[in-house]
């Protein structure tokens, strides 16, 4: 039995949102998930491409976390078969770096089961999820899965998180993802003007909450920039996500937390909390010990190697006419002039694998992850062939 | 058929104890809760622990799937399906083993995630989970979560799952949780009475979804048993779980799969958590399935300890139910928290409380023979020697 993603939105409650709502994530699976297993046409990867498609470190983990990984296995190498009692272990060392408590964190497999959880407990049937068009969308097809209604919000024309008729539509809604920088855009919205939002809406609509995604938090180099960690900790009504599997290079082993009130965790850890006896598997648990614990210049190296791979990929793109948006994060996103499929077919036949559609976009553009300096400088390679034919669409 | 809270609890024929499992949550946050020092009973420092408490595999996984881990640490920073192999090789592997289509799979963050979303799927406010006393708590515990019904069937007077009961209970109910063999009891039930208790259910019910759990497949010797996948395939409403957690060694790696038809599996595929097994999760799993004679070698293993764990304990004048799993449960005549306690001390953690049956039986994991030599003579010393005076544990009991 075929059952596609397609069909099954369609038999499950809409939200409020109705038609847009649907075509926006109906066409799409989300990186490839829920249904891998009913839609055998989509592609694995093969060794050797180049894949620049889910906003991936593509240096993977630090040595020293793959040495914890090792090191997890125990001396003889039985550890594995047993459930890990070391999620206490990573909530401290999480909060020895963040500054927080202990009771100010709850774990999840990869932040996918932060975002559910949170999508879960403040979204109703009579409390919309809002969410930007587009953005991330596992709070949205979560939504729709359980019938809760979706309030969707247009970008500025700048591709950025329109933060009045955001806080507009965050008037009586359960939850506001706010995925920031927001995938797949990349733009970012300073430190300051974010923080106005955040208490705007709970002075308008005390009752919604306001999940701050900071998935890419470590590749902003944006003067004006800060995490929304101590506004969590203060405001029930603010959460802050995280995921080691961005610049700690981790995407394979799923591992992701929120940071937020101790209230409000505790409702989120009673519901779905993450531990080595549920959703969390002992090699990310001990990876992400030492991943957390390394020295700051850790993730300012990475930084900085991506900041140099984005500002090459930007001017590249720019140099011909396609001007990327304001990317803060490690990929980027770019008017190109076609289909998306299009482009992405033509790519994939030459080695070089990019992302998937993000409607309403995606007839113009596309989503592209940096890679290493090399990789890039061969995919640039392969981009150029590829624009240089007309578009088939066009 | 809509049934109130109510009524579909009149239904199960021996009262069911809802209150039994309320002042505690799942085993594994317990489970968890124990190993970190959080529910009291600790193994003093310097002294070695055997860990016969959360029925793992004591060996571990073995040294072609830790290779397997370590030869995927380049794909490490990869997403699960974008490493190679990825996330759908998995499913095409488990595939292959039972000869089904891959829709026929769905992955879970262990089984556990499969037990909750079939609870989350299948049950609502009218139509809730029958479910055994005692069994694996994981479908009850969510299912009390989400305030829907659950009725607990206790089990029978040779602490097996108990057929009549559970069928006369199943009228109206949205799941049915059959833990084969039943953890922490042990038993198992053969093919013949499984198949007769799903045709019987389907009669009395024929839209309730039956969730058999044969987590501790791989350990059962017991020639009238057989695997449920089979019927699950063709019978609409059944579906098996499976772990890697058990046999296999992967407790620590969080992987479980349902099996069985397409369209029962739906909202389980539907509410599946994306991504929720890991890149080296997939390739060690994809590694063990290649090595079945890796798991006869482990159930041959777990029979001769579990034979003389089951000896010993009888030579001491207890009991064990017919144990078809990595674990026994023993009626030691006492409180399993006197018993644990004791054994702690020396350096043995045994099983939690299993209300409500903790009072007298205790739930011992089968550990390696080397282990389980040293804790049947800590069992020895801690049964011979009476901790609490006999009015004391009476007065002790009647305060619980």
């Amino acid at each position: 039995m075929a059952l596609t993603r397609r069909g099954f939105v369609r038999t499950v409650g809409i939200g409020a949102a109705g038609a847009l709502t649907t075509s926006w994530i109906g066409a799409r699976g989300r990186e490839h998930d829920v249904w891998s297993a009913f839609e055998p046409t989509l592609h694995a990867v093969e060794p050797g491409q180049i894949v620049l498609a889910s906003n991936e470190n593509p240096l993977g983990p630090s040595r020293t976390v793959l040495a914890a990984v090792q090191a997890a296995f125990g001396e003889d190498g039985r550890r594995p078969g047993r459930y890990s009692g070391s999620s206490r272990e990573l909530i401290e060392a999480i909060a020895a770096k963040q500054k927080v408590k202990p009771e100010n964190i709850v774990l999840g497999c990869g932040s996918t089961q932060i975002l559910r959880s949170a999508t879960h407990l403040f979204t109703a049937k009579d409390k919309p999820l809002v969410g930007t068009i587009p953005t991330y969308e596992e709070c949205a097809g979560y939504a729709e899965m359980m019938g809760r209604p979706v309030r969707p919000v247009a970008l500025d024309a700048d591709f950025k998180l329109d933060l009045n008729t955001l806080a507009d539509a965050a008037k009586g809604a359960g939850l506001v993802f706010y995925c920031n920088p927001n995938n797949p855009t990349a733009t970012y919205v300073g430190a300051r003007a974010t923080r106005e939002f955040l208490a705007k809406v709970t002075r308008e609509s005390p009752e919604t909450t306001v999940l701050v995604d900071e998935a890419y938090f470590d590749y902003v180099t944006d003067p004006d920039h800060d995490t929304h960690i101590p506004v969590a900790i203060d405001n029930p009504r603010v959460i802050v996500a995280r995921t080691f599997s961005k610049a700690y290079g981790m995407a394979g082993l799923r591992m992701g937390y929120a940071i937020g009130h101790r209230d409000t965790i505790k409702k989120m850890a009673d519901w779905d909390g993450g531990s080595g006896t549920s959703s969390l598997n002992v090699l990310a648990l001990h990876a992400g010990i030492a991943a957390i614990q390394q020295d700051a210049t850790f993730t300012a190296t990475e930084r900085a190697r991506n900041k140099e791979v984005r500002d090459f990929t930007m001017k590249w793109f720019a140099d011909r006419g396609m001007k990327p948006t304001d990317a803060q994060a490690n990929f980027l996103f770019v008017n190109i002039g076609r289909p998306a499929k299009e482009f992405r077919e033509a790519c994939r036949t030459k080695g070089v694998l990019v992302a998937r559609d993000f409607p309403p976009f995606e007839k113009t553009h596309c989503r592209l992850s940096f890679g290493t300096m090399d990789e890039m400088k061969k995919a640039v390679a392969v981009f150029d062939q590829v624009l240089a034919r007309k578009s088939t669409a066009a | 058929m809509s049934v109130s809270r109510r009524g579909f609890l009149h239904l199960a024929a021996s009262p069911p104890s809802l209150s039994v499992l309320a002042a505690r949550g799942l085993e594994a946050h317990l489970a968890e809760a124990q190993r970190s020092g959080g529910a009291g009973t600790l193994v003093p420092p310097g002294v070695d622990e055997i860990r016969i408490s959360s029925n793992e595999n004591p060996l571990g996984p073995g040294k072609a799937v830790l290779d397997a881990i370590v030869g995927k640490f380049p794909e490490a920073g990869r997403y699960p399906f974008n490493s190679t192999p990825g996330e759908a090789a998995l499913t095409a592997a488990i595939a292959a083993k039972y000869k089904v289509k891959p829709e026929n799979i769905v992955l879970g963050a262990g089984s556990q995630e499969l037990l909750k979303n079939g609870v989350r799927a299948f049950t609502n406010p009218s139509h809730g989970l029958v479910t055994a006393s005692p069994t694996f708590e994981n479908c009850t515990g969510i299912a009390k979560k989400l305030g829907h019904p659950v009725a607990e069937v206790r089990v029978d007077s040779a602490l097996r799952l108990d057929l009549e009961p559970m069928i006369a209970a199943s009228k109206g109910a949205g799941l049915i949780f059959f833990n084969n063999p039943n953890n922490p009891t042990a038993t198992v039930h053969g093919a013949t009475a499984v198949a007769d208790f799903v045709s019987r259910v389907r009669k009395v019910s024929p839209d309730t979804v039956i969730l058999i759990d044969e987590a501790y497949h791989d350990y059962v010797t017991d020639p009238s048993y057989q695997s449920a996948i089979p019927l699950a395939l063709e019978t609409p409403n059944v579906f098996v779980t499976r772990t890697f957690s058990k046999a296999y060694g992967m407790a620590g790696m969080r992987i479980g799969y349902a099996i069985g038809r397409t369209e029962t599996l739906k909202p389980l595929a539907t509410l599946k958590m994306p991504y929720n097994v890991s890149v080296l999760g997939i390739a060690a799993s994809i590694s063990a399935l290649g090595d079945p004679k890796h798991i006869d070698a482990e159930r041959a293993r777990n029979t001769d300890v579990r034979a003389f764990t089951v000896k010993a304990l009888h030579d001491l004048g207890c009991t064990s139910s017919e144990s078809q799993g990595n674990f026994l449960f023993t009626d030691i005549g006492r409180p399993a928290k006197e018993f644990r306690e004791a054994c702690a001390k020396q350096g043995v953690m045994v099983g939690r409380d299993f209300p409500p049956l903790e009072k007298t039986h205790v739930r011992i994991s089968i550990g390696t023979m080397e282990e389980m030599r040293k804790a049947t003579e800590v069992f020895r010393s801690v049964l011979k020697a009476d901790t609490l005076p006999a009015g004391g544990r009476q007065e002790e009991a009647a305060w619980r």
